[in-house]
């Protein structure tokens, strides 16, 4: 057994292991963190395509997450247009917004991007929480929209009475996403961006038009991200401006990409696993007293980790399984490689 | 006519003017050096060439066609390549990734495979060191995969900004060796060092940059013995 042979099985096992899971594990309680797990997980990892590979910080990726969720609902509720079409719609105008966005000010070095990014979804709340009415669609302000829930679920309405089909779409989205990021990373455009996230200058003299490439990897992130709005939406069947419009949601997939180590594959879901749990467990237990404190305890391990681990978690983990990979591709393989 | 011709540009950063009213030419086949002193705005002037920077006066001219004010990317696809100072590799890609990025535009990707073989004759080290991370090299390796890297956009000119930085003397040899070989090859080459000596010792020409202005211009040969340079440049 080769050590990448190793590390296909070890993969595969997780796969395996996270579509099982539900089987065994019955508590809807637990399975909704799961849920919350993944759902991280992929929000990170489409963060992490512009994020992570372009090089710049984006501080506001919550606004798409907010258009996905809107636009989907709202299509449903005024039309009746099914989640899963508004789904892909709220992707376009997500995608559409965040290439305006992008276009001026990927264009420019040092904070102006991150800075646009979180004013942007600043104003962008402010907005729909003093907007009721916008021509036809009823936003309801900073009430929100309910989706009134259908008992027994349906698939088209892209509602189930019970967690675990939440559990395996997102899972299926979470995979399909990471297989993306994957392919990209490999590719030419995976190359270029790094390039010109790394050394823009350079990139630049050999004819890279960097800020291109940027605004292209932006708008797929915005899009992909969009997707996940729809998810939440149809998960809670209750949206409102603060819930998936913040900063705070914003600065936490940045905090999680950045601990778990940006511009890798493996970063983000890395530090959604190892990070969520911290949040939900501080919300559970402590929001009634210190509202907020999952964004101190999750800055306060960024601070550290920046110290200590500049490149994110996923170096020392990632350390750790090849040496293990190649222990056992060395000692019990041996045999067999040399037949 | 020369290939490339800088008639009076001006270059400013905001409000400060680094570069004034500077005009040169580089013939075809030549190996040119400016000059100067830290802050004298050679890179500057490099990165204007590049169109990284912007020039608010003047023309510059490359095969008898304005590119002032062009893209970045319209300056590479006409073979007018710049070598960064500092190396500026991408640390995280291989030693042959990198080299591929520098066959990005439409001109250089087509001969691709041909440029990597001469590339890899020039420098068999890079051959050697194909899949390691750019950034496990030693400086003057480094320093290898920039040119390389810039050869790999099939210059027709080729402007290395300081290649001989914080490199060892032996090192420095050895990148000025090469810098002859690249121009016995017949790429025009236009060398921006503070090493005076052996940029002068290479070169047909040379430029003495000070204050963003051209103080003195002229053979490789009269501007080594002029007493000037002797003194502020050459310490002897």
């Amino acid at each position: 057994m080769t050590p990448s042979r190793f590390k296909k099985i070890l993969l595969i096992l997780a796969v395996v292991l996270a579509f099982g899971l539900p089987l065994v594990l019955r508590s809807p309680t637990y399975l909704h963190i799961l849920i919350m797990l993944f759902l991280f997980a992929y929000m990170t990892t489409t963060w992490n395509l512009v994020g992570g590979f372009a090089g710049v910080l984006p501080l506001g990726h919550s606004v798409f997450v907010g258009i996905g969720a809107y636009t989907s609902t709202m299509l449903w509720l005024q039309w009746g247009i099914s989640p899963w079409i508004g789904m892909i719609v709220g992707g376009l105008i997500a995608a559409a917004v965040g290439t305006l966005i992008g276009l001026p000010t990927l264009k420019m070095r040092g904070a102006y991007f991150a800075l646009a990014t979180m004013a942007f979804v600043e104003g962008i709340r402010v907005m729909v929480e003093n907007i009721d009415k916008l021509g036809p669609f009823v936003l309801n302000g900073p009430r929100g929209l309910n989706i009134p829930p259908l008992p027994e679920g349906s698939l088209a309405a892209f509602q189930f009475a019970s967690k675990e089909p939440y559990y395996y779409i997102i899972l299926i989205m979470l995979l399909l996403v990471v297989g993306l990021t994957w392919r990209i990373s490999r590719s030419k455009m995976g190359y270029l961006l790094m390039a010109g996230g790394e050394e823009p200058d350079a990139a630049q003299a050999l004819g890279v038009n960097v800020t291109r490439y940027k605004v292209m990897a932006m708008a797929l992130s915005s899009f992909l991200t969009a997707l996940a709005g729809t998810f939440i939406a149809q998960l809670t069947l209750f949206i409102y401006p603060k819930s998936v419009l913040t900063l705070d949601l914003s600065f936490e997939l940045a905090f999680i990409a950045l601990i778990g180590g940006r511009g890798s594959i493996a970063g983000p879901i890395l530090g959604a696993l190892l990070l969520r749990p911290v949040s939900e467990f501080s919300r559970i237990y402590l929001s009634a007293t210190l509202p907020g404190l999952h964004l101190i305890i999750l800055g306060a391990i960024l601070i550290l980790v920046m110290l200590y681990q500049p490149r994110g978690l996923q170096e020392p983990i990632t350390r750790f399984f090849d040496r293990l990979a190649a222990r056992f591709g060395n000692g019990n393989g041996g045999t067999e490689e040399k037949a | 006519m020369p290939l490339l011709e800088i008639s009076n540009i001006d270059v400013s950063y905001g409000d400060v003017q680094v570069i004034y009213d500077l005009s040169l030419n580089v013939n075809e086949g030549e190996v040119v050096s400016i000059i100067g002193g830290n802050g004298a705005g050679k890179s500057s002037l490099l990165k204007t060439i590049s169109g990284l920077l912007k020039p608010s006066a003047g023309r510059i001219r490359f095969q008898d066609e304005d590119v002032q004010g062009a893209a970045p990317e319209d300056i590479v696809e006409r073979g007018l390549i710049h070598v960064p100072e500092g190396r500026r590799l991408f640390s995280l890609m291989s030693v042959r990734d990198n080299l591929e990025v520098g066959a990005h535009s439409r001109r250089a990707r087509a001969h691709r495979e041909r440029t990597l073989r001469e590339v890899h004759a020039m420098f068999p080290r890079l051959l050697e060191r194909s899949d390691q991370l750019a950034m496990t090299l030693s400086g003057g390796e480094q320093q290898m995969v920039a040119i390389g890297r810039g050869l790999m956009a099939m210059p027709r000119l080729l402007m290395l900004d300081e290649p001989s930085l914080g490199l060892a003397p032996i090192l420095i040899k050895e990148i000025f060796r090469n810098v002859r070989k690249i121009a016995e090859s017949g790429t025009t080459v236009l060398l921006v060092e503070q090493d005076v000596r052996h940029s002068l010792e290479l070169s047909n020409r040379g430029y003495v940059l000070e204050h963003g202005r051209i103080a003195m211009e002229g053979s490789a040969k009269e501007l080594m013995d002029n007493p000037h340079i002797k003194t502020a440049y050459l310490g002897i």
